[in-house]
């Protein structure tokens, strides 16, 4: 019986060592080890044997049912491990195939531009103030030191309503406002961005472009406040290495009047075809506001001193980006927006 | 301004280099735009004599000419008619350069040419070949070749001879300075920025007619608030001819053109020293008398350039003893003008109010030269210096005599202004300490009187600068005349807050951001549009939104009137897309529209804030994994509720649009805390087509300010469940005109209070179920606070939500 015991566990053994799949694996499992398998039929057949032989075959029986149980666990984790294997070699996805995803949305580059400048604002302090885009002489002029048939009014061409009502030529009437809102010598820091009209349309003029004026008043401003706070900003925006120059200039609103220039982004102030070969860009204006605008909005210039400045959205946008015309700001032409992120 | 380098230096000495004193004036306020050499590209082209001239023996229109041009004769060929035998004339020999011209736009370099079998050795030339600009010329100068004075000597440079060897420098001028529109004004500003020395031009009058010209002539000012100041002087026995060739080239070189002796000089004065003149001729003026008044109503005046002028009553006008002779600093009248026969000539030179200039040169079209510097403001020193300096030009032309003295009106003599301020104060303005001593200095330079007074300086202002009224303005011209550069840069002492923007602003930045994450584009339209979009929108004659702001002065009809509705603007940003080849156009703009209280305009409209999209084309890039097909009602309605859940918005309603463009069974009009505050949906499919889009095009119109409370709502945690809850399906079949609002409604109602939401989750139609039927599909979610749920009471709610469904909807459970 032993012999044929040991027989039994050699044909076992030999045949789960051929099998190459689950399925055989499980068949081999219930044929030697199953209910109706051989070493069941011996175990059944064991009580013709001697009372001492018994424990032995059982023990010979058990010890060949364990070790063809490990066998067969073995084989399983290595057959699975293989059909994982082969599932996976089969598995390939094209991964040169684009993916699902929400398609892209674009902001306009003048709203990316505008935000990057009143965030660096805010930073510094300086509260964000909106005003109507349809104003008054009063604000719009006359507030600021330009009163009727002033020769400066020709700087800004003016879209009228009537007489009284006009386009906005500038973000500049909302210093006004806000001076007028406020107690008498409050001190100020605000940006006023906004969109803006001015009656022209060629190449380098849109009638409608975009604004961000500046406005400082405090105890002891001066120049030198304006020049720092300006070189601040400039830097933010265009990158540290960019040098800023002040150049006199004339603003009715404003006494002394400064223009800024920027050394050119484009060729870091050697000389190009942007910036004309000067190695300098003028980007904004700006200067100490004079003595009449505080007066008319009830500061009182003795007591009080403030700097404030403007520039073209659109302008700033340009050098960033590399925009070579301003007309395709408001095209909308869907090939320009989607470049901006 | 243009200004004749060679004219300033006559002034004041300038010993640096073009480049180096263009760069200083501009560092100091007077910004220079550009540089002309104007003999730039000419070259070897002398003049030279017409020794003998004949037609040439092959042809109808060719002359062969000899010339004499100082270094030998040549035989050259032309094809003008206006050259005779020993005119003077500019000859460009083999081997000149011409520089670019209407002729040549390249510029040419000459060479030995043949012309019907003859030789030509170089070209003679006409103004616009060496390139002067044709305005700046008599008519008679611009056709042809143009022929030099007889008494030019043959040989020389053209360009010394044109005055072509002069570099103008264009300065950009600041209306403030007006007192720097002249070449003198000029060479006093050069003379303070390079420490040069200012000379004054030589204005001794020789007088030598007879006559008393308080008897000669009589003057009155009745409009005074109009003309400070009126001065004449009165010249005899006139001379008409033309200018001598220094002064015709320093009028050129600044942009003039030369006419005749007398009107050069008044404008040749003008240029230099800043004062505009006018010569009347004397006989022509009735009574021998000038008024300066207000024009009358209904009175006409003919001008100088043969037009009629209707004068107002806010007219600066010059009246003889009759009539009207002329507009006071815009432009004289044709009645008196200086002829050739004229033999006498007033000359005048006034202060004229610059406000009341500038809107009567705007109102006619004229605006000059004198008109500019009237605006800007004169010098009300100056009349007597202009009268007395283009006498004395007159008188050395040999071309009159001089009337003794000079009579004006003058009532009010405007006292020189004096500003007290201490170096402390200028300090502080301009950020940087600068000595009392360089203050001094730079304000005498500048030829400001200074006295010192303590710790203060009383500074007297020279007349000629209007625009320095206070203590700010002396700050400016010590800043600028110092050197901005010197400025060190500093900080305002810090503010400990981070500045802020206001809430609606804040929504608009939430809004931008939803719509980009939703995949739309966003756009910038022009908030004026043509009027015709509201014929394209059918929208009623007596719609509101046709009650638009118009601007007076349009660019063009596209630029016309204020927009009283945003997306009719994104639908031709969306047209020009789709005519680009775009196949999928989700585009988005948050913007003002402009509504009137009343018209015309008597108070600030209303601007709200919009959001518009619209949708057209593809839903989608085109892609091997997405959904590429049209977008339709349920795209733009998912970018609605999106937008809505992003801001906290919830408690609106919908219900079908009644706008005349819009499909009336695809849009909607959206109600928000009782107010109409948008639409949107599918256009109707004309306006569509007259906005040259696809049918199914979508829009969205919403006013963004009712938003605004709703999105400062701070969410408020709620507990989520202990227990578990149960999901159950149910499908009806309805009639197909049941909406899913209503079917939604009746479930949540009859559910019981364990029911918590209900989500349709599919609609079905077909001709199995019936054509009139529809099958709608929801799942019900079930949830208890404090415990878990049996079927039982799931079961009961079912119960009755089928009950009603199908009491009230005649529906029916669907297996």
């Amino acid at each position: 019986m032993k012999e044929e015991l040991e027989a039994l566990k050699k044909q076992a053994l030999q045949e789960l060592a051929n099998v190459d799949s689950l399925e055989l694996l499980r068949d081999l499992k219930v044929k030697y080890l199953g209910k109706k398998g051989p070493m069941t039929e011996i175990l059944r057949g064991m009580g013709k044997l001697l009372a001492e032989e018994r424990p032995k075959i059982g023990q010979i029986v058990n010890d060949i049912k364990t070790e063809l149980q490990t066998v067969i666990d073995e084989k399983t984790a290595l057959l699975e491990q293989k059909a994982l294997e082969f599932k996976l070699a089969n598995e390939k996805v094209d991964i040169t195939l684009p993916g699902r995803h929400p398609k892209d949305g674009h902001l306009h580059p003048v709203t990316l531009t505008l935000r990057e400048m009143k965030k660096i604002f805010m930073r510094m302090g300086f509260d964000v103030m909106e005003g109507p885009e349809i104003e008054n002489d009063y604000f719009n002029f006359e507030a600021l030191n330009l009163p009727k048939d002033h020769p400066a009014r020709d700087m800004q061409d003016t879209f009228y309503i009537t007489n009284e009502y006009l386009l906005r030529t500038q973000t500049s009437p909302i210093q006004a406002r806000t001076m007028q809102a406020n107690e008498p010598n409050t001190p100020i820091r605000m940006i006023a961005p906004g969109t803006v009209y001015r009656c022209d349309y060629d190449a380098t003029h849109s009638p409608m472009f975009h604004q961000v004026e500046g406005l400082v008043i405090d105890k002891n401003i001066s120049l030198a406040d304006l020049k720092g706070t300006l070189e601040l900003f400039l830097k933010e925006i265009f990158g540290s290495s960019v040098k800023v120059r002040l150049r006199p200039s004339y603003f009715p609103f404003t006494e002394p009047s400064v223009e800024a220039d920027i050394s050119c982004v484009i060729c870091g102030g050697k000389g190009c075809r942007v910036c004309k070969n000067s190695g300098w860009l003028e980007i904004l204006g700006s200067g100490m506001v004079h003595p009449n605008v505080l007066r008319m909005s009830g500061y009182d210039p003795n007591k009080m001193s403030g700097f404030a400045f403007g520039m073209g959205v659109e302008r700033i946008a340009m050098l960033k980006y590399g925009i070579d015309d301003l007309r395709l700001f408001f095209e909308n032409d869907l090939r320009f927006v989607r470049q901006f992120r | 301004m243009l200004a004749s380098l060679e004219w300033l230096k006559q002034y004041v000495d300038i010993d640096i280099p073009t480049d180096e004193l263009v760069d200083k004036i501009t560092r100091a306020g007077l910004e220079v735009e550009t540089v002309t050499n104007l003999g730039a590209g000419i070259s070897g082209v002398l003049t030279g004599r017409v020794t003998e001239i004949y037609r040439h023996p092959d042809s109808d229109h060719l002359w062969v000419c000899m010339m004499d041009y100082g270094q030998g004769i040549v035989q050259i060929l032309t094809g003008a008619q206006n050259v005779h035998q020993n005119d003077i004339v500019p000859v460009a020999t083999v081997g000149a350069v011409l520089p670019p011209s209407g002729h040549n736009p390249e510029g040419l370099k000459l060479k030995k040419a043949k012309m019907r079998g003859l030789d030509s050795f170089g070209m003679l030339c006409s103004a616009d070949e060496l390139g002067i600009d044709a305005k700046l010329l008599l008519p008679e100068e611009r056709n042809g070749i143009y022929i030099l004075p007889p008494d030019t000597p043959i040989g020389l440079d053209v360009r010394e001879v044109l005055g072509l060897n002069d570099t103008v420098i264009d300065i950009d001028l600041t209306s403030n300075r007006a007192d720097c529109f002249s070449i003198i004004g000029l060479a006093r500003e050069i003379a303070c920025i390079t420490g040069g020395k200012l000379k004054m031009p030589e204005m001794q009058v020789a007088e030598k007619a007879g006559g008393n010209l308080q008897e000669l002539a009589k003057i009155k000012i009745e409009a005074r608030d109009l003309c400070p100041r009126f001065a004449v002087r009165m010249l005899k026995n006139i001379k008409i001819g033309p200018s001598p060739d220094w002064m015709k080239k320093r009028l050129r070189a600044c942009g003039m053109r030369p006419i005749s002796n007398v009107v050069d000089v008044t404008n040749y004065v003008m240029l230099e020293l800043g004062q505009p003149m006018h010569a009347y001729d004397y006989d022509k003026v009735e009574g021998h008398t000038l008024i300066v008044r207000r024009g009358a109503e209904g009175e006409k005046l003919v001008t100088l350039d043969e037009k009629e002028r209707d004068l107002t009553n806010d007219m600066i006008t010059i009246g003889d003893a009759k009539r009207a002779v002329g507009l006071g600093g815009v432009m004289g009248g044709l009645d008196t003008e200086v002829t050739d026969k004229t033999a006498n000539v007033l000359l005048e030179a006034a202060s004229f109010n610059g406000a009341s200039i500038r809107r009567t040169s705007r109102s006619l079209g004229l605006r000059s030269e004198a008109s500019g510097r009237f605006e800007r403001g004169v010098d009300t020193v100056l009349p007597h210096n202009a009268l007395n300096r283009a006498a004395y030009l007159l008188e050395q032309m040999g071309a009159c005599e001089t009337v003794q003295g000079i009579v004006e009106d003058y009532p009010d003599a405007v006292d020189a202004k004096v500003i007290t301020v201490t170096p402390a104060e200028i300090s502080g303005r301009i950020g940087m300490e600068i000595s009392g001593e360089e203050m001094v200095r730079i304000l005498r330079a500048l030829q400001f009187q200074v006295e010192e007074k303590g710790k203060a300086l009383v500074i007297t202002v020279p007349s000629w600068r209007g625009d320095v009224a206070e203590a700010a303005d002396i700050s400016e011209e010590i800043a600028r005349i110092h050197g901005l550069d010197h400025i060190e840069s500093h900080y305002p002492a810090l503010s400990m807050a981070e500045g802020k923007q206001s809430v609606l602003e804040d929504v608009r930045d939430k809004i931008q951001d939803y719509m980009v994450a939703a995949g739309l584009d966003e756009v910038m339209t022009y908030s004026f549009v043509n009027e015709n979009i509201f014929d394209k929108l059918q929208l009623a004659k007596d719609d509101v939104r046709r009650k638009t702001i118009a601007l007076m002065n349009p660019i063009t009809d596209d630029f016309k009137v204020m927009r009283t509705m945003l997306f009719p603007s994104l639908l031709n940003s969306a047209g020009y897309n789709l005519a680009r080849q775009a196949d999928r156009v989700g585009i988005f703009e948050v913007a003002r529209t402009y509504l009137p209280k009343d018209l015309p305009l008597k108070d600030f409209p209303v601007e709200p804030m919009i959001l518009s999209v619209v949708l057209s084309g593809n839903c989608n890039d085109v892609s091997w994994c997405n959904r590429c097909s049209n977008v339709d009602f349920y795209d733009i309605k998912g970018i609605v509720e999106g937008l809505f859940e992003h801001l906290g918005v919830t408690d609106y309603t919908l219900d079908y649009c009644q706008e005349k463009f819009m499909h009336p069974g695809k849009s909607c009009v959206i109600t928000f805390k009782d107010k109409v505050i948008g639409y949107f949906g599918e256009l109707h499919p004309t306006v569509s087509q007259n906005f040259d889009l696809p049918e199914d095009s979508y829009i969205l119109e919403l006013v963004v300010e009712p938003l605004v409370n709703a999105t400062m709502q701070i969410p408020q945690y709620e507990h989520m469940p202990k227990f578990p809850g149960m999901q159950r399906d149910i499908s009806v079949l309805v009639p197909e005109n049941v909406s899913n609002a209503e079917l939604d409604g009746v479930i949540r109602k009859y559910g019981g209070e364990l029911l918590q939401d209900v989500v349709c989750f599919d609609v079905f139609k077909s001709e199995k179920i019936g054509a009139d039927k529809k099958s709608i599909a929801f799942k019900l979610y079930y949830q208890a606070a404090d415990r878990t749920l049996t079927d039982a009471e799931v079961d009961e709610s079912m119960k009755n939500i089928v009950a009603k469904v199908a009491e009230e909807y005649q529906g029916k459970l669907r297996d």
